[in-house]
């Protein structure tokens, strides 16, 4: 595993890559989530009672970055088709749209739209925010354990 | 092979649809800001909750929340009870309660029971009880059967209350008040409006630290 770590992100772009992911997965997540806000002042708060929230969308938004990148360097490099990315993906948007706080204009808008259908989706995301992560969380680490393997054998193959 | 392309094809248009509805419901709720900061709207309090604090005070703060608002809830436990102390106590500020009760069937009840509540002279610690026991989104912590058992916990005349909560007497008056919300542009909870005697007005949204509130607050003392 720290042989593929290294050969991806020994190159410097995918190392770029990955951290765009990662704030590009962190910053959404924390405004929907209600942990970083922008009006009156800019502020990021994580209160006692949200801190396993907030580790949840972190290790989210860490994972996404390391195996969409992976993905992307085995499809460019070693010019492979792979489904991987399919399910990094969707790890990604399970834990996107976990608790994605009903709360907030998001949640507002769908209701308002979309009625009795939009409130049970949107109460749905939010009682099962924790273990929607964690699946997401799952499928992402099956993911990296799979890209890594997969890696590490086209790596030897190619050589 | 091709199926599982299309899921995933699905599954990406999908998230584009859903952060277009994101984004475009974050734009219309910072241009509703914007407007509000260049014209302070009036706002009415008149059907709301009862004033905790005093009428004198010179800041007023309005929150808009859902009893079922996961959000309403962490800053009920985060940050109200350091609001009260530090500036309702004290006379320098008042709080107001409108309800906005869009997230699942329980909330308009819950809302409706607090009013039961306030027939009593209890809305406040009714109000308090409901954020103390809030559960899941219609998971059943609001049902009328646990609506009145809180209000026997609060040693409230049951037989009075039942029958308000059963025939859901103030139904017409949370919707007025959430009508009212949504007019004003109200598109999350909590969302809180904070006036001065000076007709001042700032806006917070979201669960936000008390060190904010804090801030905004002495502003406008």
């Amino acid at each position: 595993m720290t042989n593929s770590f290294k050969l991806v992100f020994s190159n410097f772009r995918y190392l770029v890559v990955a951290v765009a992911i990662f704030k590009a997965m962190l910053i959404p997540l924390s405004l929907v989530s209600e942990f970083l806000f922008f009006e009156p002042f800019i502020i990021w708060y994580i209160a006692p009672d949200r801190i396993v929230s907030f580790a949840l969308i972190l290790a989210v938004s860490s994972l996404s970055g390391i195996v969409i990148s992976m993905n992307i360097y085995r499809i460019r490099l070693l010019t492979v088709k792979t489904r991987k990315i399919g399910g990094s993906i969707l790890g990604s948007l399970i834990g996107a749209s976990a608790g994605a706080c009903s709360c907030g204009p998001i949640g507002f808008t769908v209701i308002t739209t979309f009625g009795t259908a939009g409130s049970i989706a949107t109460a749905f995301l939010t009682d099962y925010e924790i273990p929607l992560r964690l699946a997401s969380i799952a499928i992402l680490v099956i993911v990296l354990f799979t890209t890594t393997r997969s890696l590490s054998i086209e790596c030897k193959i190619k050589n | 092979m091709k199926q599982r392309q299309l899921i995933v094809t699905g599954v990406i248009i999908a998230f584009g649809i859903a952060l277009l509805v994101s984004a475009t419901s974050y734009w219309n709720e910072f241009l509703v800001m914007q407007e509000n900061r260049i014209k302070p709207m009036e706002y009415s309090t008149a059907i709301g909750s009862p004033i905790l604090g005093s009428e004198t005070a010179t800041v007023t703060i309005l929150e808009y929340g859902d009893y079922q608002c996961e959000m309403c809830k962490h800053w009920f436990h985060n940050t109200r009870s350091q609001i009260i102390e530090n500036y309702v106590d004290s006379g320098k500020a008042n709080l107001y309660f409108m309800d906005i009760p869009f997230l699942g069937r329980d909330s308009a009840k819950a809302a409706n029971a607090s009013y039961c509540a306030e027939e009593q002279g209890m809305y406040w610690e009714y109000h308090s009880m409901l954020y103390e026991h809030q559960e899941g989104i219609d998971s059943g912590w609001a049902s009328p059967e646990r609506l009145k058992s809180f209000a026997f916990s609060l040693g409230l005349d049951s037989d009075q209350f039942s029958e308000c909560v059963d025939l859901q007497k103030y139904k017409q008056r949370v919707k007025l008040n959430s009508d009212k919300s949504v007019s004003q542009g109200v598109q999350s909870t909590p969302y809180f409006v904070i006036t001065n005697s000076d007709g001042e007005q700032q806006k917070i949204s979201g669960a936000q630290p008390y060190s904010v509130f804090r801030q905004v607050i002495e502003s406008m003392l």
